[in-house]
């Protein structure tokens, strides 16, 4: 038996994470206490309670820039404070991971009753234009592969990488054999401090590092440098799940542990699961929503993805938010009923 | 030369005519050049503000954190690699306001780190707003009715620990300068150089200084030596607090 917390902080270490920083907040908190309990045991793994989140998003920064592959966890209040890293950290182009473990919201919200609430916040928080890479995992097992592919989308993009989850699944306790999970783990490329003249700057900056403010010439190349650098790793990672239905005329979009809530709905609908929630599966989304009349998005918050899928698919999108923690198959199918004017069992 | 651990080629720097950041940057630049301190074996990570392009200009690897977040990158480069000798340089308003709570705490723990603070009393950058360090009654753009409250006691803050490098100097003193960077480099732990610099721009000219030289003046009238051994420096006194 595996626990989604422990899972994820064993791929981190699959995947050759050797430096956590982070501060206490649940549900996350169990991914903090490994942290600490393996760096008492082994010197090679570094680990710092912070005094914030502020603090531990950016140590995660200065612990990649030294060469080491970093790693935090945190929930949605706590990624509030760590946006401006994460902005950092795109700017600075350093590759480290974040792991979500989101509740219900805003603010303190319900702690720790589970939510989906931090969707376009892992997108959309932080100031400026960037393109982060979001994985979504919807099992003990996808919690282990998905923390390594976290990783190693963060050492191809030289980003931040997120890996969101919530506290539903990250205490869910299951039987898995994580040796058997076969991943590839992607090295460091980056020469750590120490051994060079470069300068690492949240300015905007030439090829050199050098800060250029007031080049919109350059400014203009950075960005669009960067972005295609991100969508040919977003290519890499075109992970979802789908299961077509030849008697339905209704695709059901979700992700996270509300795929696995309303999986038993599979015999009256079509389903949809993305695992890379961003970049969005705009080709995926657009060719199966097509066979459908209608597209409904299931998920724990009122909407953000839904709106996203909208865009993607250019149509109006069913929206059916299961609210206030309430994450459960019964209320998944009432809500259902409502929109759909029709009776689901 | 110290002159070989600068990007000369980047010059003139982004600072004002008459900014004493530049003297933080050669007497840093000349400490590391007597110390053997480069590329290979150093670091400088720097916050936001004026004193933070200092990092870019030297010829090692330097990093231009966010605004108030050296600490936390600088303690966490220096987990990682504990050889590399990780130099911090910010300005006071950065160090002590928005990266207070990384202060107190960065002192608490006591990694080996060396940090310059750039102490001007007022953000430059910025255009002349007061900081937590600006004296009280000091008018500022942003106490027009001079500074209210009386200015944080950075030597009572890094003493709170027991153990605490703390140097007070000022951009004049050039050889107690230089002095104050070499102890603090070469102190196992935490230490702290809390360096009087001028912002003639932003700052003097509305205090009533003519030049950035007047403000040099200023320094080394004001400020005095404190006796060897003292346990504690009084205002205006230079010198090194340590307890190891």
């Amino acid at each position: 038996m595996v626990q989604g917390t422990e899972a994820i902080f064993l791929g981190a270490l699959r995947a050759g994470g050797n430096f956590f920083a982070g501060y206490p907040i649940s549900p996350s908190t169990e991914i903090l206490v490994l942290a600490a309990e393996h760096a008492s045991r082994n010197p090679d793994f570094k680990f710092i309670q912070s005094e914030d989140e502020l603090a531990a998003g950016n140590a995660i920064i200065g612990a990649s820039l030294a060469g080491a592959k970093s790693f935090t966890a945190t929930s949605g209040p706590g990624f509030t404070l760590m946006q401006e890293a994460i902005g950092y950290g795109h700017e600075v182009e350093v590759p480290t991971v974040l792991v979500n473990m989101q509740r219900v919201g805003p603010a303190t919200g319900m702690p720790t009753m589970p939510a989906q609430q931090d969707v376009l916040q892992t997108h959309y928080g932080t100031s400026g234009d960037y393109y982060p890479l979001v994985f979504c995992p919807n099992s003990v097992a996808e919690c282990y592969r998905y923390a390594v592919i976290t990783f190693n989308a963060a050492e191809e993009s030289l980003s931040p990488a997120i890996l969101l989850s919530d506290g539903f699944v990250g205490h869910l306790n299951e039987v898995v054999d994580l040796d058997a999970i076969e991943v590839e783990v992607v090295a460091r490329s980056r020469p750590p401090l120490g051994t060079g003249t470069r300068f690492f700057t949240g300015l905007a900056h030439d090829e050199k590092g050098n800060p250029r403010t007031a080049d919109a010439v350059i400014y203009k190349q950075w960005l669009s440098m960067v972005k295609a650098r991100h969508e040919k790793v977003a290519a890499r990672y075109r992970h979802f799940e789908c299961q077509g239905n030849d008697s339905s005329d209704t695709l059901l979009i979700s992700y996270g542990i509300v795929s696995r809530v309303i999986a038993p709905l599979a015999g009256q609908f079509a389903m949809f699961r993305p695992i890379r929630i961003f970049p969005m599966l705009g080709d995926e989304l657009r060719e199966y929503a097509q066979e459908y009349e209608r597209v409904v998005v299931v998920e724990a918050n009122d909407g953000q993805y839904a709106s996203l899928v909208e865009r993607e698919v250019k149509r109006d999108v069913v929206r059916v938010p299961l609210l206030g923690g309430r994450i459960n198959l019964e209320l998944a199918r009432k809500g259902l009923s409502e929109n759909l004017g029709k009776e689901v069992s | 030369m110290f002159k070989d651990l600068l990007k000369m080629e980047l010059f003139p720097t982004s600072w004002c005519p008459g900014c004493g950041i530049g003297q933080v940057m050669i007497q840093l630049a000349t400490v590391m050049d007597e110390m053997g301190l480069g590329h290979t074996n150093s670091t400088i990570i720097s916050g936001v503000g004026c004193t933070g392009r200092m990092a870019g200009y030297f010829n090692v690897d330097g990093v231009y954190t966010l605004h108030g977040r050296a600490l936390p990158v600088a303690e966490a480069a220096k987990l990682v690699n504990p050889d590399l000798k990780v130099i911090v340089v910010s300005g006071d308003g950065d160090l002590t306001s928005i990266g207070g709570n990384h202060l107190l705490h960065a002192a608490r723990r006591n990694p080996d780190l060396t940090v310059l603070c750039n102490s001007n009393q007022v953000y430059g950058l910025t255009g002349g707003q007061a900081g937590p360090t600006t004296p009280r009654d000091t008018r500022t753009v942003s106490t027009p009715g001079g500074a209210p409250y009386d200015p944080v006691n950075l030597q009572n803050l890094m003493k709170a620990g027991g153990r605490y490098f703390y140097a007070r100097t000022t951009v004049f003193h050039q050889v107690h300068f230089r002095n104050c960077i070499k102890e603090a480099i070469a102190w196992p732990g935490f230490a702290f150089v809390d360096i009087m610099c001028h912002c003639i721009e932003n700052n003097g000219r509305r205090l009533g200084f003519k030049s950035a030289y007047e403000m040099l003046q200023h320094f080394r009238q004001t400020y005095k030596r404190a006796t060897d051994g003292a346990e504690t420096l009084e205002p205006f006194e230079i010198g090194i607090v340590r307890k190891g």
